[in-house]
């Protein structure tokens, strides 16, 4: 690469290296450090008693029997909670969720009551004895019927105050909605009334989650006036805060500690067991572990299903002038960052396109199901599964190519996208060429013979990064020259050590393998944010670059002021060794990063400056449909992004193949089923991810050639955006394949020939 | 999960409401019902056990008799917990009775849902259960009217 | 899950002696692999599990016989099934079934015996070994029994052993001039389990079918043999209609559950759709197994 204006300067021999992750070696010999393993003397097992009906008022709970059970030190409910902790409401957006179930409980599995033994046999055996009585009130589980429902989930909306847009929501009784975004561009209705034809569709998608494999873990060790939490986070400053909020507490004295993550997708972000293992160490006087089930998984976060009704005006010659959308976010009990999801991914709900006229309405819902939150796309995936499927429905009805379609409606390199700020540094044109020219796109295909049809598809997308967040870096240069890095942002198997590794040393210009990055301790690690949304790269990574640079520069003058020459090439250690007289010493620099942004207008969504990078992808798929049983295999699937210049390609490649293959789970057959607010189906022996098996046969990952200009050496993150347009690429084959049209996720066989049969005019019949 | 279904039983309508509205008749139907109390005309609380292969449940359940309009309208609410897990039985179920040739055909939807661990995970085999309980439940009722009707 | 007794006999007597014929809280165990599922979901909680890991003995090992049958003993790992030489001599319809039979780290623990006994209906085996006429042999303190696959299965979960009865070997009889084929169709993920599993075992005369065993599982609570179907094979020429009238019987006849695999309709249409190619496909092989 030539020198480039990119921040971080000419880049040398550590950005672009494909290097094998640092902490590979450990995790595959089963010695890296996991939360799941941690024991501390003296600590207590906790294992939950939950909710069995959706929505209710607590009568009584009898925890009496439990009590008696052999081994048990004690048994907790919110009276408990109370307390230690007075007020003990938490949440990023809204300070709605209780510790444990307080007066009402919300969603069938919501914490009730906790049991504490030293074994975690005797408190699990225990847990089985308590009851609880309940007032069963009506439910609402769907994110349409919560709109207009006389059920409310809860009393009075709590916004948490840290959001200004939803301060105005302070107090509001007699709804379910925690938050309305509104985007208005233009003006749609007189756009639709110039269109020569409108188009709307509603898509849905179902409820999904995360499944890291390392299921959610915390251990509480509160002391007086001080409390150290272990735990398997996202998010470790956010906890700090939120710990020290609940407790009235300075943060100086509370204490998140971290080690890798076996996965988190964005479920272990914000406060999950934090605040219920503080509480109860508090009340036993004891370091208390909850370690959940995978089974228990099921009653802790989840991705937002979503009601997604869209619109289009198109004009004579195939541009959409006028595109309306309403989006519903069925955001569970507990709004978690749902509002966050509904606002941020509504900047984009209108998708990759230069509309001139715009409205969006994206409504967060409260519904008595387990809480939504972020999962890998923050929303974007489920927007794209509508706007890219209704894309080829309209390119369909109006006969045109879909790719000529998009060509035609596309956001060229500068436009404005419908918050009004210009997309710069957002390749979509060249990603869209890329996906069409690898599916040979125009070119001859083999539609199939016999019941078994081919077809193929492709989507594109973009995502504003969520801002504006910050990011701090300190890097430690030791006595011997070897760098330490502390920082906050979280490995949870993504690579982020290894690139902040080679960020520090490309700037220091030593091998990556040379830095040390220390484990997260809010002790220790400065503050970040949170690893979420794709803005570590970015974010941390600016960071890190400063902290570096300002290291750079202090070893600079300390060999000025020793009389060093300059460009001399004296080893660091002999610079500290001349300055201290023996092994001494240490250079620290430190990094802020905090992109510029200028928030939304309230009511408009309006702004020119929504976000520091766009993230953009494209995918196409091949598949075969078994038109006889409904089956679907995806032979191809093919995804173009755009992250800059890759800091890492191997990485970014696994970045890619994860992502969509996590999205071709979500996409094909993943789902919660539901029944009375129970999950029916909460184990992975009866919801199923994508395994070896299913991995397409033909795989393609490809990073453009390209370089975000404001990012650390041309980089930005790609974590998610291979998630965006696996769903309706696919879908978009399954119609080219056999000409049926499926509008709610999954994609499943039995979806799939249900659609066959309704378009054959033999509808097959229900249960 | 919900079962319905229909059978047709040679009596007539009026015999077999009254048949039908007597709790410890209609429990005595049910396999796997013990201990069946009356609390007052419209509330019953029973044990009812069942068995799958070498695994065994237990609930204890509430009746409520919601609606007894003769001559062709039962309904019932059903709440239970199982016994030694977490969990929770609720169902409520429509009976409704109509004449067809002298014969009467008696149409029941039963509409359940179980909530905790038996719910999530033991969700299939329960379900199997289920469908078997209902078979020995139609299978008994006919037994009882074809053996010369319910007088 | 709560603390248990867990033995490990290293003899049959001493197996049987472990047992109890009137507690259902006292289990054999194989692999594990099927009921330590049943204890973490809480709906099953032993008292005492006894292992049958070290018994050894006839419960071990593949044998084939001179006239093309196999004796496999009851706690032989389907690892072991799926790599002999003898079974894909012998039955190749297992070997072909192995691959997608659950995974390799389930195939290394799980044993036939095990597959049997436990009486899921979503398993993969049971269908099989029932469409080939395997039997199994069963002993107990008071002695031995033969049984067929098709009279061991009686429900979901459910088998005509008794409480202190144990497999301890099965039998495949010879499949000289027989043709199989087992199909598993997963809704969902590859490795699912199956909506709908269908398993064929004919003779054939050319292009003519003779005595066809057809069976359905996973779909319906047992693996069960469709008899309208194997009636509308029988005899018949192998072309679409008579697939076609098979499928359709076999279609009416299953008894089938709808699950958060499929509902009963789909399922209905995916046995017949799967009996046709299941015929097709036993029909394809060679016709010496």
């Amino acid at each position: 690469m030539a020198t480039t204006t990119i921040p971080g300067g000419t880049i040398g021999s550590q950005i672009g290296r494909s290097l094998p992750r640092l902490e590979a070696r450990d995790k595959v010999s089963g010695r890296a450090e996991y939360t799941h393993n941690l024991r501390l003397p003296g600590m207590l097992h906790g294992k939950i008693f939950r909710s069995t009906i959706a929505h209710g008022r607590i009568k009584s709970i009898d925890t009496s029997a439990a009590k008696k059970m052999p081994g048990v030190f004690g048994v907790y409910t919110a009276e408990d909670v109370r307390k230690v902790i007075p007020n003990p409401y938490y949440g990023p957006a809204f300070h709605d969720q209780p510790i444990l179930a307080m007066d009402k409980v919300r969603f069938v599995g919501e914490p009730v009551a906790v049991v504490l033994a030293a074994d975690p046999h005797a408190a699990e055996a225990a847990v089985q004895e308590i009851t609880a009585e309940y007032e069963e009130l009506p439910a609402v589980y769907d994110e349409i019927e919560a709109l207009n429902s006389k059920v409310y989930v809860h009393d009075e909306l709590k916004p948490a105050g840290t959001f200004a847009d939803l301060k105005h929501l302070t107090g509001r009784k007699q709804t379910n909605v925690a938050l309305d975004f509104k985007l208005r561009r233009g003006d749609v209705e007189k756009g639709f009334e110039k269109a020569a034809q409108v188009f709307e569709h509603t898509f849905r998608t179902q409820k999904v989650l995360h499944l890291a494999f390392e299921p959610f873990v915390s251990i509480g060790d509160a002391k007086r006036d001080a409390v150290t939490i272990y735990t398997s986070s996202q998010g470790p400053s956010f906890v700090r805060t939120e710990i020290a909020r609940l407790l009235g507490l300075p943060e100086n004295r509370v204490r998140i500690r971290v080690p890798y993550l076996g996965g988190g997708y964005g479920s272990k972000l914000y406060i999950k067991l934090e605040a219920l293992v503080t509480a109860l160490s508090l009340l036993a006087r004891r370091p208390v572990k909850i370690s959940l089930t995978m089974e228990e998984c099921f009653y802790q976060i989840t991705k937002h299903p979503c009601t997604f009704r869209i619109k289009s005006g198109v004009d004579k010659e195939g541009r959409i002038i006028a595109r309306k959308c309403e989006v519903f976010w069925n955001g569970g009990a507990y709004a978690d960052v749902g509002p966050r999801v509904t606002q941020k991914s509504g900047f984009t709900a209108s998708g990759p396109y230069d509309i001139e006229n715009v409205h969006v309405d994206s409504y967060a819902l409260y519904t008595n199901v387990t809480p939504a939150g972020a999962l890998r796309g923050f929303g974007i995936p489920q927007l794209v599964w509508s706007y890219e499927s209704h894309t080829d429905m309209v390119a369909r009805a109006l006969k045109m190519d879909p790719v000529e379609f998009r060509r035609k409606n596309i956001l060229k390199k500068g436009a404005a996208q419908a918050t009004g700020t210009p997309v710069k540094h957002a390749p979509l044109e060249a990603i869209l060429d890329r996906v069409a020219s690898r599916l040979n796109w125009g070119k001859p295909f083999d539609k199939g013979t016999g019941p078994v049809k081919r077809g193929r598809g492709l989507a594109i997308a973009i995502k504003a990064v969520i801002a504006p967040t910050t990011s701090v870096a300190v890097l430690n240069v030791t006595a011997d020259g070897s760098p330490i890095l502390y920082c906050g942002t979280v490995d949870m198997g993504q690579g982020s050590d290894t690139a902040m590794a080679q960020i520090v040393g490309e700037v220091l210009n030593v091998p990556a393998e040379s830095v040390r990055v220390v484990p997260r301790d809010t002790d220790v690690t400065p503050y970040d944010m949170g690893t979420l949304g794709s803005r570590s790269l970015f974010h941390m990574g600016h960071a890190v670059r400063i902290a570096a640079e300002e290291c750079r520069a202090k070893i600079e003058a300390l060999r000025k002021e020793l009389g060093e020459p300059e460009g001399s090439n004296i080893p660091v250690a002999d610079l500290f060794k001349k300055k201290y007289g023996m092994q001494a010493g240490n250079i620290v620099g430190s990094g802020t990063y905090k992109p510029d942004y200028i928030p939304p207008q309230p009511g408009t969504g309006l702004t020119t400056n929504v976000a520091p990078f766009w993230m953009v992808a494209g995918a196409g798929a091949e598949v075969e449909v078994d038109t006889e049983t409904g089956k679907v295999i995806v032979t191809r699937l093919i995804n173009v992004v755009d992250c800059g210049k890759p800091v890492n390609p191997k990485i970014v490649e696994t970045q890619i193949s994860g992502a969509t293959l996590m999205q071709l789970g979500f996409t094909m057959f993943e789902k919660m089923h539901i029944d009375g607010g129970q999950v029916t189906n909460a184990s992975l022996a009866d919801y199923k991810i994508p395994g070896i098996m299913d991995v397409p046969a033909v795989m393609e990952n490809e990073a453009i050639d390209t370089v975000q200009p404001n990012g650390p050496f041309g980089a930005k993150g790609v974590g998610e955006t291979a998630t965006f347009c696996c769903g309706p690429a696919i879908a978009n084959a399954i119609d080219d394949a056999c000409g049926v049209r499926i509008t709610e996720l999954p994609l499943n066989a039995e979806a799939v020939y249900r659609a066959i049969r309704a378009q054959q005019k033999t509808p097959l019949e229900d249960e | 999960m919900n079962i319905s279904g229909q059978i047709t039983v040679p009596a007539p309508r009026a015999a077999v409401f009254d048949k039908l509205k007597d709790a410890p008749f209609f429990a005595s139907c049910v396999e796997g019902v013990k201990d069946l109390k009356e609390i007052d005309a419209t509330h019953y609380d029973a044990v009812l056990e069942t068995k799958v292969a070498y695994m065994k449940f237990s609930f204890k359940v509430t009746v409520e008799l919601t609606k007894m309009s003769a001559p062709d309208t039962i309904e019932a609410k059903i709440e239970g917990t199982p016994l030694g897990v977490v969990g929770r039985l609720t169902a409520t179920s429509r009976t409704h009775l109509s004449e067809a040739d002298g014969q009467t055909v008696i149409a029941y939807s039963i509409d359940s849902t179980l909530a905790g661990k038996l719910g999530s995970i033991g969700q299939p085999v329960l379900k199997a259960k289920a469908k078997d309980m209902e078979k020995k439940f139609t299978e008994r009722l006919r037994a009882v009217f074809a053996a010369g009707g319910p007088q | 899950m709560t603390p248990f007794d867990l033995r490990e006999p290293t003899s049959i007597k001493e197996a049987l002696g472990l047992l109890n014929a009137e507690d259902s809280s006292v289990r054999p165990v194989g692999g594990g692999t099927a009921l330590m599922l049943m204890m973490k979901a809480g709906v099953f909680r032993p008292t005492r599990l006894v292992s049958l890991r070290k018994v050894g003995g006839r419960f071990s090992g593949i044998k084939a016989a001179g006239d093309g049958s196999l004796t496999i003993g009851a706690m032989t790992p389907l690892a072991a099934i799926e790599h002999s030489a003898e079974v894909a001599r012998a039955a190749p319809v297992i070997t072909r079934t192995m691959p997608r039979l659950s995974n390799v780290r389930v195939r290394n623990v799980a044993t036939i015996g095990g597959a049997l006994a436990h009486g899921d209906p979503h398993m993969d085996l049971p269908p099989v070994l029932l469409a080939l006429g395997a039997t199994v042999t069963i002993v107990s303190p008071k002695g031995e029994r033969s049984l067929a696959v098709e009279d061991l299965l009686t429900g979901y979960y459910e088998t005509a052993l008794a409480k202190d009865e144990l497999i301890a070997e099965v039998h495949v009889p010879a499949q000289a001039g027989r043709r199989s084929a087992y199909l598993k169709f997963t809704a969902g993920s590859a490795e699912d389990w199956p909506a709908v599993g269908v398993a064929v075992s004919l003779e054939a005369d050319r292009d003519t079918i003779r005595s066809a065993t057809v069976v359905a599982s996973a779909a319906t609570s047992k693996a069960t043999r469709l008899k309208s179907a194997e009636a509308a094979l029988n005899g018949a020429r192998l072309d679409d209609k008579a697939l076609a009238s098979a499928g359709e019987a076999g279609a009416q006849e299953a008894e089938v559950i709808s699950d958060v695999r499929g509902s009963a309709p789909y399922k209905r249409e995916l046995i017949r759709v799967h009996i046709g190619r299941a015929v097709r496909q036993a029909m394809a092989t060679n016709g010496a197994h």
